[in-house]
């Protein structure tokens, strides 16, 4: 792996971040003792809250292949997980996470159990796996292929994607909730049959009340990050979201947790702290983090680049008044769809017709005083790249923002230059110079 | 006075070199052209308000030199290609575009059609993932959302007696289909694959009765002419779109007829039948969700079944391609799938594994839409026809 940085860190890390990192350490452990005492596990697709309260209420140990595909990228595993499922015959152009998953798998059948040397570990066999049609074609094909391995039932939970102009039409929003809501009865009671067990409604809606105030202060949280200089750097809450994006655990420690990243956000905001020293540059990052040269950002943390969102997909949609919606299930899947759906009505009213992964940004650039955007166009994902060449242009056009567009991947270190990124990122910053003055000229907000 | 035309497998070739030609002249005697992307938007809806459906295909032949310019290189290169002829003005006879949710770049293509190319008419179907009774119903809804913007589109309402009529003459068109895919079961076929894709394409460019009219023509003179001179290996064709017939031309070059195949201009769009039912919707739906195999359609064996077999699921996946084999006496399949096509990627090892388990043997190939690349699969395609001839 080649590695840009030296070890002296540049970005300013929060402590509550630690917290966060146990968590996940913890969920891989927990897994296998579930397994050694026969409690079932789930492996989920991040689901976007779909599935997540209801595998946790049902006393499912839950475990995310995508999460694990980053842990295996950030420890230098995942190479010969890589390199395993190319050898079962999967294309080297389909999903990172995928491949390393599916070559967990095929190491898995092999040994007969958790492969050794398996980062954290490793995943403890599962119960059932939990797929998901939202935002990408991998996320259920995947685990279709994983039968080949496995022989845990597959669920797919289903997610609509309307077009931004569709999902205005009268009747169009209730009907997509109404869909979302099928869907997880039939869950449901597919989870009842599997487990032999009954689904403890009271349990459900606590759980969901809890998530959703997770939600709200999570949001909360990332507004904070609006201050100049910016309190939270990008590597900060990608260490986080492994209790918000797959949230696995006790949604009460969960909130816990976030309640302590608030007030630690909020102390520097207070005192003028920025997680960058010296914040020359901010910036937005899209889609999916070069998880296995995280130092990278140290490397552009001390040229004064500060990275003050990322990835929309990766966030809590805005917090909607659900309180007055009793079914827990109907409550899930509100907040579901807003996650997709929620900057439709911005983009319809920009004229936009790419209401989620590309409109986004020009929300985010805007609100978070943006100089810059670092668009990393994941070679074996097609719902990260999709859109960048037209975020690009929509940013430049609209509020002259320049980008910069990277090739890379978030778990195969082949495709990923650092030197050469690094030496585009040094002639970026004059680009970034150069339309900051441009904007002022012209009288914009920053 | 009429112009003469050409007929049967003469006329085939003719709208296959120059698919909009027709269209145009239709939509100059005033008929409305709507482009359509993949097999799910549904052509029914769109015969029985009287417009024309117009399938949108990518050119193998032509340099994607616009579309680069807002899609990224690692997507599905057919997509790329049909952008690019958009943005190159080739779709500019459209009056409107019906997308649907084939696969995610298909979804996002959708996106940027919308944007890029602003039609005046543009309609996208959220069609489900799954089979699930929900999603059933979902995509009835999305349906009934679809008829509604054919309504304000031509201005009148949809009548029922008029959309029965249109799903009997698809479902005619595709019963003919089936019958012209009987013609290949002889030693030798009595047509070859290059000729069927021409002539499904013919059909993909052309109103729904004209097609037929067509098709019969193509039945009548296929049935006459002389057999081809038998050929060494019978091949089963399975994977991603395609769209021109170099790929077909190259493996029948070489002692091999294609005799069956499972592709999307191909058996997907022609092997069903949409039922007769009270809401004529339920059928299609019935359809275009359960009937058509396409990979980017989630299948079980059961819907939530708690056990599972990887050979049981197998053969509720691709039982049917070992009937194919059987009944078009097939000795070998040929697996194909352009790069960056995810969902024909994954199916790859379970197709391989499934194919072995039945005794079909089998061959993968990975292209990139590209015909001038085509000459270095031609070699492996000839050791795999030894292997099997």
């Amino acid at each position: 792996m080649v590695a840009v940085g030296n070890d002296r860190k540049a970005i300013n890390r929060l402590q509550a971040m630690y917290g966060f990192r146990a968590l996940v350490e913890d969920r891989y452990k927990r897994a296998i003792e579930a397994s050694q005492s026969g409690q079932p596990i789930a492996w989920a697709m991040i689901n976007w809250w779909a599935g997540d309260a209801i595998l946790n209420t049902m006393d499912v140990v839950t475990v995310y292949p995508e999460n694990y595909g980053v842990v295996c990228a950030a420890t230098g595993s995942a190479q010969t997980f890589l390199a395993r499922a190319e050898a079962e015959g999967y294309p080297a152009h389909l999903c990172g996470y995928a491949r390393n998953c599916l070559g967990y798998a095929a190491s898995m059948k092999a040994y007969g159990g958790i492969p050794p040397d398996a980062p954290m570990g490793g995943m403890a066999a599962p119960t059932l796996l939990l797929g998901s049609g939202g935002i990408c074609d991998a996320r259920y094909k995947w685990f279709q292929a994983m039968a080949r391995y496995l022989d845990a039932p597959v669920w797919t939970l289903e997610m609509p994607h309307p077009g931004v102009h569709e999902s205005l039409q009268p009747g169009a929003y209730e009907q997509n909730i109404s869909f979302i809501v099928h869907e997880l009865r039939e869950f449901v009671a597919f989870l009842e049959r599997l487990l032999g067990k009954k689904m403890d409604w009271d349990r459900l809606d606590e759980t969901v009340t809890d998530m959703l105030e997770t939600n709200r202060l999570w949001h909360e949280i990332m507004a904070l990050r609006r201050a100049r200089p910016c309190p939270a750097h990008s590597r900060d809450i990608w260490t986080c979201l492994g209790a918000i994006l797959t949230p696995a655990s006790d949604a009460k420690a969960a909130l816990k947790l976030f309640h302590s990243l608030h007030d630690e956000i909020k102390h520097r905001v207070d005192n003028g702290i920025g997680a960058v020293p010296n914040e020359k540059y901010r910036l937005v990052f899209a889609e999916l983090p070069i998880w296995h040269n995280l130092r990278f950002f140290d490397a552009l943390a001390e040229r004064g680049w500060s990275f003050v969102f990322e990835s929309w997909a990766y966030h809590p949609p805005k917090p909607q008044d659900l309180s007055k919606v009793s079914d827990p299930l109907e409550r899930i899947a509100r907040h579901n769809y807003q996650w997709v759906t929620g900057y439709y009505t911005g983009a319809a009213a920009a004229g936009e017709w790419w209401g989620y992964f590309a409109y986004p940004y020009l929300e985010l650039v805007r609100d978070y005083r943006c100089d810059g955007a670092f668009l990393h166009s994941v070679l074996s994902c097609r719902a990260g790249s999709t859109h960048l060449l037209h975020v690009r242009d929509s940013l430049m056009e609209k509020l002259k923002v320049p980008s910069l567009l990277v090739d890379g991947d978030m778990v195969d270190t082949k495709l990923f230059n650092a030197e050469d990124t690094l030496r585009c990122a040094e002639t970026f910053e004059e680009t970034m110079t150069h339309y900051r003055e441009m904007r002022q000229k012209e009288g914009r907000e920053w | 006075m009429a112009v003469a035309v050409s007929k049967g497998l003469a006329r085939v070739k003719e709208i296959y070199q120059d698919r909009p030609r027709r269209v145009k002249e239709l939509k100059a005697q005033g008929k409305k052209v709507i482009g359509y992307q993949c097999v799910y938007p549904t052509l029914e809806m769109l015969t029985a308000f009287d417009l024309v459906p117009y399938r949108i295909l990518g050119d193998m032949q032509e340099p994607i030199t616009k579309a680069d310019a807002c899609l990224p290189t690692v997507v599905c290169p057919f997509i790329r290609s049909c952008l690019d002829l958009g943005l190159k003005g080739r779709y500019d006879f459209l009056d409107g575009v019906v997308f649907s949710h084939v696969c995610d770049v298909g979804e996002k293509t959708a996106h940027i059609w919308r944007i890029y190319l602003s039609p005046a008419y543009c309609h996208f179907i959220d069609v489900p993932h799954t089979t699930h009774k929900a999603a059933l119903e979902q995509l009835k809804e999305q349906l009934k959302e679809f008829r509604k913007t054919l309504e304000e589109l031509t201005g009148k309402k949809l009548n029922e007696a008029k959309f029965r009529e249109a799903i009997e003459a698809h479902n005619r068109q595709r019963a003919l289909v089936q019958a012209l895919y009987e013609l290949r079961k002889p030693d030798p076929p009595l047509i070859t694959g290059t000729e069927t894709i021409q002539v499904l394409m013919a059909l993909m460019s052309l109103p729904v009765e004209e097609g037929t009219q067509l098709l019969e023509e193509v039945l009548a003179e296929v049935k006459e002419r002389k057999p081809p001179a038998k050929k060494m290996a019978r091949v089963l064709l399975w994977g991603s779109i395609i769209d021109n017939v170099a790929l077909v031309e190259m493996i029948e070059s070489l002692d091999a007829n294609i005799v069956i195949d499972d592709t999307c201009v191909g058996t997907r769009a022609y092997f069903g039948h949409v039922a007769r039912t009270d809401d004529p919707l339920d059928g299609l739906v019935d359809y275009y969700l359960v009937q058509i195999k396409c990979p980017r359609t989630f299948r079980e064996t059961n819907t939530g079944a708690l056990k599972k077999d990887y050979y049981t699921d197998l053969e509720n996946r691709f039982g049917y391609l070992k009937e194919y084999a059987e009944q078009w006496h097939a000795n070998g399949v040929i697996l194909q799938s352009m790069k960056y096509c995810d969902i024909h990627g994954y199916e790859v090892p379970s197709m391989k594994d499934y194919l072995d388990h039945v005794g079909l043997p089998n061959v993968y190939l990975e292209h990139d839409y590209n015909k001038s690349a085509l000459a270095p699969l031609r070699t492996r395609v000839q050791a795999f026809l030894e292997v099997i001839g």
